[in-house]
């Protein structure tokens, strides 16, 4: 009697779970890319076994030869976040200042809840969405909880009390804002393309014809939504990267300039909340671009591999899944050492005059080439 | 792509340098008047061009170096600092096993920092060599400067400075160094983690690694 609601429980908890475990992995590589690209190691010093192991907490010694060194650097961190005091500024707004990071940290989760992350695993009659919560609004509830997001920084940016968190939090709030409507118009294109709102749906489209997912190479791979739509996906990677206040467009929270932007009066966990939101908001905006631009869970060679098995190949899925995802968030940090930070009349120039007009006229195009559909 | 509100800066360079007499004692201006090509003002194919940069720098050699010393037989896991680095200080004895200092105070006079403190005595009657020898040296790690006047002014080499830089301790107390401390490797009193860099006399390199002291 309870099966369906034990069965709800697999994505939830996959996704959940998925998502917080891989936050630490994030951080790492994070800082081993940027490392890399500067011709230095990243974290090399705290590994799983050897002389600066975490097991080290109990009193296990483990040996001199550093093993996967810099991988419990994420623990690390954890530890110092978690366990560092927590303040609130003299004159801070004291429930914005403890709301704000909420805002960050929440809305990508709850937007990730939308976006199916593998095929269906089919048990005879059962039949398992790997999928949070299949709304027929899908990508609608996405941009609605994503706005929310814009919350967190204008919270922390007013309750800290600061001047340089307000400038920074203000900046933020318009940046979202300017660049929602490029987000919004481009998805209003990739709409109109597919047919449909909800994501599942949106996979499907590019995967299937007819009804039935396709095979091989040319069919299958040549349905993704970045053939059909190259400038909405161009658009979009842009507009994401705006939402996610990454370089080159993180003038609200630039080290150099605003000190640390809305979130420099926050310590210990309020900060790794903000932080934390800021890798579940990258990783959200990378499936989704995987979902609507690369087919989401789809591979090549999918159909047959369902036909033969289907737990196989709702794990190939996932794989290929987390892989685009990767792929996005391997991009997005190698742009971010690679280009230098916009000026804000350049960063408001690019969201209103270039790509606002030019998410219309893709979305003047689409609807033109799809009048007979 | 591109968001600059300029295209092309007009120079002066020219101008400035009609002056006669000048000659040409300096390079040639810089011409900013080139403007953008197309391409270059759409702002994509310049990050594209970037990325593949950025994307070749992520294969180079690394530059860090491993130096922590918990693996002394691995000469990966070395650090030595340039010859001449001053870090640690030490004092050194003669061939007949006496410390070298004669107490003539000439370190703790050059000292800019004070940190050096001495006291003169006798030498006992078997030292044929000189009449005085400090009782007290002390140095203060902490106060010191690591200038190396002392190195410089000590007119009998008896006080150097070792290029041994991971000196760690608890206590403040721990970093006054007394004479013993001074003349002792630092091995006996287990402190610096890369004792392989004690500069022999006038010879920079690395003696051989000593044993472990339980790190």
């Amino acid at each position: 009697m309870y099966m369906p609601y034990l069965l709800k429980f697999i994505p939830v908890l996959m996704v959940f779970g998925g998502l917080l475990g891989v936050v630490p992995l994030l951080v790492l590589l994070e800082r081993k890319l940027s490392a890399w690209i500067q011709h230095r190691d990243g974290p090399s010093r705290v590994g799983i076994l050897g002389p600066d192991s975490p097991l080290e907490i109990f009193g296990i010694k483990s040996g001199s030869r550093r093993i996967l060194g810099g991988f419990a650097q994420p623990l690390a961190d954890a530890i110092k976040l978690i366990t560092k005091e927590v303040f609130v500024p003299a004159g801070a707004d004291r429930l914005l200042f403890a709301l704000a990071p909420v805002f960050a940290l929440l809305p990508p989760f709850v937007a990730f809840a939308v976006i199916p992350v593998g095929p269906d695993l089919i048990f005879g009659d059962t039949v398992i969405k790997l999928q949070v919560a299949d709304l027929n609004v899908g990508i609608l509830f996405v941009l609605a909880v994503a706005s929310l997001s814009a919350y967190g920084l204008a919270f922390g940016g007013w309750a800290s009390n600061n001047k340089f968190a307000l400038l920074g939090g203000v900046r933020a709030m318009a940046q979202m804002i300017s660049y929602e409507i490029g987000l919004g118009i481009v998805i209003l294109a990739i709409v109109m393309q597919f047919d449909t709102v909800s994501l599942r749906e949106m996979v499907f489209s590019q995967v299937s014809i007819g009804g039935k997912a396709i095979n091989g190479w040319a069919n299958g791979i040549m349905g993704w939504g970045m053939f059909h739509q190259p400038l909405a996906f161009i658009l979009f990677t842009i507009c994401a990267f705006a939402e996610n206040n990454r370089l080159p467009f993180d003038l609200a929270e630039c080290e150099a300039e605003l000190v640390g932007g809305y979130h420099t009066e926050y310590n210990s966990m309020h900060f790794g909340m903000f932080f934390q939101g800021e890798y579940i908001a990258m990783l959200t905006m990378g499936a989704l671009i995987a979902t609507l631009f690369l087919g989401g869970w789809h591979y090549p060679f999918y159909a047959s591999i369902a036909a033969w098995s289907s737990v196989v190949a709702a794990l190939l899925g996932l794989a290929s899944f987390g892989f685009k995802v990767f792929c996005f968030i391997f991009f997005s940090m190698w742009v971010r050492w690679t280009l230098p930070r916009f000026r804000w009349d350049q960063l408001m120039h690019i969201g209103w005059q270039i790509i606002v007009p030019l998410a219309l006229a893709n979305l003047l195009l689409t609807a033109f080439l799809n009048l007979n559909v | 792509m591109a968001g600059h509100g300029h295209d092309a800066h007009a120079t002066d360079a020219h101008d400035s340098h009609g002056a006669a007499g000048h000659g040409h004692g300096h390079d040639e201006p810089v011409d900013n008047s080139r403007k953008q090509s197309f391409l270059e003002k759409l702002y994509p194919p310049e990050i594209v061009k970037g990325l593949g940069n950025t994307f070749r720098h992520m294969f180079n050699k690394t530059f860090t170096v491993d130096y922590d010393g918990t693996e002394p037989n691995n000469p990966k896991k070395h650090h030595t600092p340039r010859a001449g680095y001053r870090g640690e200080h030490y004092l050194k004895k003669d061939e007949n096993g006496h410390v070298k200092c004669v107490a003539c105070f000439m370190c703790a006079a050059a000292c800019p920092a004070e940190c050096i403190h001495i006291e003169a005595e006798a030498t006992p009657a078997d030292w044929k060599d000189r009449e005085r020898y400090p009782k007290r040296f002390e140095i203060d790690l902490l106060r010191c400067i690591y200038c190396g006047m002392c190195e410089e002014a000590c007119p009998v080499d008896a006080i150097a400075l070792s290029s041994t830089y991971n000196v760690v301790s608890d206590t403040r107390e721990e970093k006054i160094y007394d004479r013993e401390h001074l003349l002792a490797d630092g091995e006996k009193y287990g402190l610096s983690l890369s004792h392989h860099q004690y500069r022999p006399d006038g010879v920079p390199g690395a003696l051989p690694a000593p044993k472990t002291h339980g790190h």
